[in-house]
């Protein structure tokens, strides 16, 4: 009998026209009728994959699972750094950017077009399991903010900071901290591409010695402590240290708000994998970087809004089931942030799935002729559990 | 453990007397230097041991020929048949031949199915026999992640070439990984091949028409090892096999000279021609 019921879902199942796509499998027949009424109608596949509307505080609930165009000068402005390198290779391969609007970012945006800026920063973390999308939504968040003109510190990955550190110096404003000179000045070098109009009405409010002849006044703006720690690589992580005191300390004079976008912010507690000469290992806050970070996540500032992700995947010393807030970052970790927005990333629904699915059809980049099929369609779905980053290697290859 | 030593005398002698060979052997508890090769012939024994002896030795055994890869089924297991398709046929369409085999096979021995062979709609066997044989120690999963990484790089690069080709070189371009690596090992399979033959105490090459089988497995056997010796040290295996794949569906590269030398070889050596005798 259980054969004859299957069989009988199948060949009811064969009987839909092929714009269907959608997996039934075990579904009982009422529910696939009421289904069948719901699915946006096929006579126009764009609809279903790609929204025109690419100002992203115009995204809301009607464009979820709809792709919207980001233009590659605004990407490259607002992105020196910070996206995901199989994204890059993506953009670089179909010459477009493209990010789907998912529900985690458009709560977001609700939160965010809602910030009382007189109240102190909230800070929302972006959880969830490896490959659920929590980078991208950062990103879609970040170039929210940029569009609406606000500044955006965005630290990339905090996990490239507590590893693989070849060059550590002691820091020259306080003996117990290491300076890192390259990491520090590779991301001033992005801070300033993304920021460039800030960097002039923003004035330092302190006067900083550097060394015996260099030193910035009082009321200079603050692009010329970015030149300082670019051309002068020792000092670079000491400008990074005042770049974020200044940002922090004017945040809440309501002159520009503030966006603090940390991706991998479980690195920030924890161990590191850095060792001194005498092989004795480095924790975090002796990090100048990492100190300096930590006060910019604390929220006692207004202004802005704190937007954080956690990240196994670059961590050091975490298992790599980990995802939940409190398994990343510590006890120390969670005491600090603690609190925060929790948000969940999770895998594609069934509508997003087939919005991806055919976002790649229209690129052509599924070439294999078995993946326009339903069969191929239904593997894809088993295969990659619906995991956005799992399913982007499966059809990288198809 | 005891660790035994069994004589050469009592080693059954696979070529000849395989009539003797029915009956099972001392088994040996240890794990002694020649366990290795009396465990094929204990594994052979306790297989035999359940089928009518001599019945197994008669069946298609060529004289002079040694079976090498002894299978643990006896002749009475029939294949898996690994096809969605078939199973999904609804009882009522099957033609009496269908029922009837479908009913026999019900009782019969069937093998295990390897592992890899799925039921998948990507599955491709020429791709999976290339990811074998890139297999090193067997690690497939290395292997498989480096032939998924090629097909990406040459669809990228592919892709590449499109946007940045005018509108009638589009229709040219051929975007799909899976046809560039059938087509371009297709053009590295030689036509004809050298064979060394014994003659007067010499071995000379007689050039030879070569199976299918053959000629697929040279084709990617020169793949795999133009890859892997003629690349930079720091190259790494996909970008080089994804260039010598794009070079090979073009008709150029060192593979396709390859086979080219084979050929000339082949007509050098025409006169010898005769001393082939099948």
């Amino acid at each position: 009998t259980m054969l004859k019921g299957m069989t009988r879902l199948i060949s009811r199942v064969h009987k839909l026209d092929a714009g269907h796509f959608l997996h039934t499998g075990s579904q009982a027949p009422q529910n696939l009728a009421a289904h069948l009424d719901n699915q946006v109608p096929v006579e126009s596949p764009r609809a279903v994959s790609r929204t025109s509307e690419s100002d992203p505080a115009k995204h809301g609930e009607q464009h979820e699972g709809q792709h919207y165009n980001i233009p590659l000068q605004d990407l490259k402005a607002v992105f020196p750094h910070g996206l995901p390198p199989r994204f890059v290779m993506q953009v670089k391969t179909f010459n477009e950017a493209c990010l789907m609007v998912r529900k985690p970012a458009l709560e977001l945006l609700h939160y965010l077009k809602n910030t009382n800026f007189a109240h102190p920063a909230v800070r929302y973390v972006l959880y969830g399991e490896k490959g659920t999308g929590k980078t991208l939504s950062l990103c879609h968040i970040i170039h929210f903010c940029a569009k609406q003109d606000w500044l955006i510190l965005h630290i990339p990955d905090a996990h490239l900071w507590v590893k693989n550190c070849r060059n550590l110096l002691q820091s020259t404003y306080n003996k117990q901290r290491l300076d890192q000179p390259l990491e520090a000045s590779i991301w001033l070098k992005n801070f300033k591409t993304a920021n460039e109009r800030f960097l002039s009405q923003i004035k330092v409010q302190e006067k900083y010695v550097w060394n015996k002849r260099e030193s910035t006044e009082k009321g200079s703006p603050l692009g010329e402590v970015v030149e300082q720690g670019i051309t002068r690589v020792r000092n670079a992580t000491d400008a990074v240290g005042i770049v974020l005191k200044e940002l922090k300390r004017q945040s809440s004079s309501g002159i520009f708000h503030l966006l603090v976008a940390v991706d991998g912010v479980n690195a920030l507690w924890g161990r590191t994998t850095l060792k001194r000469e005498d092989k004795s290992p480095i924790a975090p806050e002796e990090l100048a970087l990492i100190y300096n970070l930590r006060k910019m996540v604390k929220n006692d500032w207004h202004g802005g809004a704190i937007v954080l992700t956690l990240s196994q995947t670059g961590s050091v010393f975490k298992p790599r089931k980990a995802f939940l807030p409190q398994e990343l970052l510590g006890k120390e970790g969670f005491d600090t942030l603690d609190p925060f927005i929790p948000i969940l990333v999770s895998n594609y629904n069934p509508k997003e799935f087939e919005s991806c699915i055919q976002y790649y059809l229209e690129n052509n980049w599924l070439q294999h002729e078995k993946a326009h099929t339903e069969d191929g369609k239904k593997e894809l779905l088993f295969l990659s559990n619906t995991n956005p980053g799992q399913l982007e290697r499966l059809c990288a290859y198809l | 453990m005891h660790r035994f030593r069994i004589p050469w005398s009592l080693f059954p002698v696979f070529r000849h007397s395989l009539r003797h060979a029915g009956t099972p052997r001392a088994v040996l508890v240890g794990s002694s230097w020649p366990a290795k090769m009396a465990a094929p012939a204990v594994k052979a024994a306790r297989a035999w041991s359940g089928l009518a002896l001599g019945l197994r030795n008669a069946v298609l055994r060529l004289p002079g020929l040694t079976q090498v890869r002894w299978s643990r089924y006896g002749p009475e297991y029939k294949d898996p048949h690994i096809d969605k398709e078939y199973y999904r046929k609804p009882l009522a369409e099957l033609t009496e031949e269908e029922n009837y085999e479908r009913e026999l096979r019900k009782t019969q021995l069937i093998k295990a199915a390897p592992a890899t062979k799925t039921c998948s709609v990507f599955e491709d066997p020429v791709i999976s026999k290339f990811t074998n044989m890139m297999m090193k120690g067997g690690n497939k999963v290395l292997a498989r992640s480096l032939m998924t990484q090629t097909l990406e790089a040459v669809k990228r690069k592919q892709f590449e070439k499109y946007h940045a080709a005018s509108a009638e070189e589009q229709a040219t371009i051929e975007r799909n990984p899976y046809t560039i690596f059938h087509q371009a090992l297709k053009n590295c399979e030689p036509v004809i091949g050298l064979v060394p033959i014994l003659r007067g105490g010499h071995f000379y090459q007689v050039p030879v028409p070569l199976g299918d089988r053959r000629r697929r497995f040279l084709a990617m056997k020169w793949m795999i090892t133009e890859c892997r010796e003629k690349k930079h040290r720091r190259m790494l295996m996909p970008e080089k096999l994804s260039h010598e794949l794009l070079e090979a569906f073009h008709n150029q590269g060192p593979v396709i000279k390859r086979k080219h030398d084979m050929h000339k070889m082949a007509e050098a050596n025409r006169a010898l021609a005769h001393y082939r005798w099948w």
